[in-house]
């Protein structure tokens, strides 16, 4: 998967690549507006991460273009102000989501992933499993260790992201965005308490622990620990 | 481009002299017209004393008087009419008498005569570059050659009438004009000195510098054609003052907000290299490190929000929003952590919608459950209210618990403000969210406040149902 940054910031931008790299993508950084416009139109990237605030030609601009050569890599841009106009005119020229910095990178990646999972094909599956966790997704039923386990309605929404996105750090802002369509960051604890009853349910009385806490950034489901 | 409408002194210059030059101008033809009518019944007066003086000459003069002295009566009746003049001829035409010197003979002949001599029978002409006025008229009488008729022309000269009329109507052109000068000169002067106070409050109000936004101006010492553009101007500045001050207080906050992580991120690091750790030890300041870094992000974030709000660059996108629907959601979202603290939450009251921002009307509704769940003792309920009076949606979020004292509610809204002064920095935040949620509310057109009893602390948002 091959990532094309367009970020002047110094240090953002080597920061953002190095984080990518080792998440193991391959990415193409532009530090200037012009070598980004031309590496996006001319290179061939499965996503565009792209700071709208360039000091030559700016993002909007290299939004625009791309769309015009009927372009359909992806696109995430970021910007330093949350303003409705912002948002609504990189939507409008065809961006596909977009960060407010400062921003946790944590949830680019995970927003990242979202976006190339969006280009491949839809994986409809009935049955998903991680180690012995088995989710029945029409019947919405959970068992491990061939135990059923009772889980509610929001519950097992929870535990199917995780299964979905196994082996994949999850902000709490994103868990809430996905699960409860709250898309703002609460200074509640409640995605915390959420994921200890999930735990108390899958994890407690099995191995291997399943889900993880990974400080400062969030949460994930793997069968093995986070480095 | 719009054009600059014209100065006021002009304008105002223009217009008066306009309507003080008409009326000198009219004023003037009035004169004039006046002392011409003298001038004409003056010289109707004096042709029809040389008529009358002839008439009765005809009248009494014998019939059988010498032809040489008829000749010197005839002649005797302009004596003292210095300028008057006549000609007498029978009715055929042939001449019977003619003033010496002049030559009545055209006009005689072709003038109409007329009953009466007046302002309105008597003619005026013109005759080798002198004016006279006249007329031609029947008179009758029985001792004269036995004739009953006789044609008599009699005339004027008015050159010197005329000639004064022509000084008159100079001097009066010379007058009117200097008065109209005057009269302008006079108007702009009033005009520029009636806006002398206009430049005194244009002065006063150049002194005006951010740091002395404490200035207003004195609305009894304007005229009061310029006290509400005082008053108006106050209440301006008033705002500006607020703002600023708002704006300049924000920024200190910010500044004190930011200097404690920020210290606590410099202490952590400089003291974690200052010798040799193990990598698990790095790691743990990596990670104190970025929940420092999270809790900045989030409270740069909120300020940006609210400083948004300030500038009123908050543009609520309207759809309907069903509360009972949204409050629902939330109770799903909070209660896990609800239940853990084992508070219970409950809604009550009718079905409402109202147009709002779905995200901001959710985030303020969430910053005020959240509040009082924290704040509800273990085992009692938080409850929420819709109600719809009078085109407005009230919401109230009631918790259980201790009262907030009174001095705190009127300050609950403003940004950092801590009901515990002690408690810096708990897991509440920065203290930002109650300013946010007002500033929502107010973007939406509504009001949010705060009472508390012994009983109950209850946080009441009126919405209006349709927003302009």
């Amino acid at each position: 998967m091959k990532i094309l940054i367009v970020e002047d910031e110094v240090k953002t931008g080597d920061y953002i690549r190095q984080g990518l790299i080792e998440s193991g993508f391959v990415v193409d950084l532009a530090r200037t507006g012009l070598d980004g416009h031309h590496l996006a139109l001319t290179g061939s990237y499965d996503l565009i991460v792209l700071d709208v605030m360039l000091p030559d030609v700016d993002g909007w601009r290299i939004m625009q273009s791309l769309r015009e050569a009927r372009s359909t890599t992806p696109v995430l841009f970021l910007t330093a102000r949350d303003s409705v106009e912002d948002r609504v005119k990189g939507l409008e020229l065809g961006a596909d989501d977009y960060l407010v910095k400062p921003f946790a990178f944590s949830e680019l990646l995970a927003r990242v992933r979202t976006l190339l999972r969006r280009g491949a094909a839809p994986v409809f599956q009935d049955q998903l499993q991680v180690a012995d966790l088995m989710l029945d997704i029409p019947r919405r039923r959970a068992q491990r260790h061939g135990v059923r386990i009772n889980l509610t309605n929001k519950e097992f929404t929870l535990l199917e992201l995780l299964v979905r996105r196994q082996g994949e750090v999850l902000p709490r802002s994103l868990i809430a965005s996905q699960v409860w369509d709250m898309n703002f960051d609460s200074d509640t604890n409640v995605i915390d308490v959420a994921i200890r009853r999930l735990r108390a349910k899958i994890d407690e009385d099995f191995e291997p622990k399943l889900i993880h806490t990974v400080r400062g950034m969030g949460y994930m489901l793997d069968v093995t620990q986070p480095g | 481009m719009k054009r600059r409408p014209l100065s006021l002194v002009v304008r105002l210059t223009v217009s008066i002299g306009a309507v003080i030059t008409a009326v000198l101008l009219t004023f003037g033809w009035m004169m004039e017209r006046s002392i011409n009518n003298h001038f004409v019944q003056q010289d109707v007066d004096e042709l029809n004393s040389v008529v009358q003086a002839l008439q009765y000459l005809l009248a009494t003069v014998p019939a059988d008087i010498p032809a040489d002295e008829l000749h010197q009566r005839l002649a005797s009746v302009v004596t003292g009419h210095r300028n008057a003049q006549y000609r007498i001829s029978t009715d055929s035409g042939s001449l019977i008498y003619s003033t010496p010197g002049f030559n009545l003979d055209t006009f005689a002949r072709t003038a109409r005569p007329v009953e009466e001599i007046t302002i309105d029978t008597v003619e005026s002409w013109n005759d080798h570059q002198e004016a006279f006025r006249g007329a031609v008229l029947w008179i009758e009488s029985d001792r004269l050659e036995g004739k009953a008729r006789f044609r008599l022309a009699v005339a004027t000269g008015i050159d010197f009438h005329l000639h004064y009329l022509d000084g008159f109507r100079n001097h009066l052109r010379i007058v009117t004009l200097a008065a109209c000068l005057i009269v302008l000169l006079a108007t702009w002067f009033a005009v520029y000195q009636g806006h002398a106070p206009i430049r005194r409050i244009s002065r006063e109000m150049r002194r005006i510098r951010s740091d002395q936004m404490d200035f207003r101006l004195e609305p009894r010492s304007v005229p009061a054609e310029l006290v509400e553009l005082t008053i108006s101007f106050n209440e301006m500045i008033g705002r500006l003052e607020d703002v600023f001050r708002r704006l300049s207080d924000f920024s200190g906050d910010i500044a004190h907000e930011l200097r404690t992580p920020i210290t606590n991120l410099r202490t952590h690091t400089e003291v974690a290299l200052t010798q040799a750790r193990s990598v698990e030890q790095y790691r743990e300041v990596l990670y104190s490190n970025l929940e420092e870094y999270d809790r900045m992000a989030k409270m740069v974030g909120d300020m940006l929000f609210l400083a948004q709000a300030d500038n009123q660059l908050l543009k609520p996108e309207l759809v309907d929003i069903d509360l009972q629907a949204e409050l629902r959601n939330l109770f799903d979202y909070f209660s896990a952590w609800a239940e853990e603290r084992e508070v219970l939450l409950e809604n009550t009251g009718e079905q409402v919608h109202v147009l709002g921002d779905r995200l901001m009307i959710r985030r303020a509704l969430s910053n005020l459950l959240s509040n009082a769940v924290r704040h509800t003792p273990e085992g009692q309920t938080v409850t929420t209210t819709l109600q719809v009076n009078s085109g407005n949606v009230r919401i109230r979020i009631q918790n259980p618990g201790p009262p907030i004292p009174e001095e705190h509610l009127n300050h609950i809204f403003e940004r950092f403000y801590r009901l515990d002064a002690s408690r810096q920095r708990s897991s509440e935040g920065a203290g930002l969210g109650l300013a946010i949620t007002k500033s929502i509310i107010e973007a939406h057109g509504g009001k949010i406040r705060a009472f508390s009893t012994t009983e109950a602390t209850t946080f009441e948002v009126q919405l209006p149902l349709k927003m302009e």
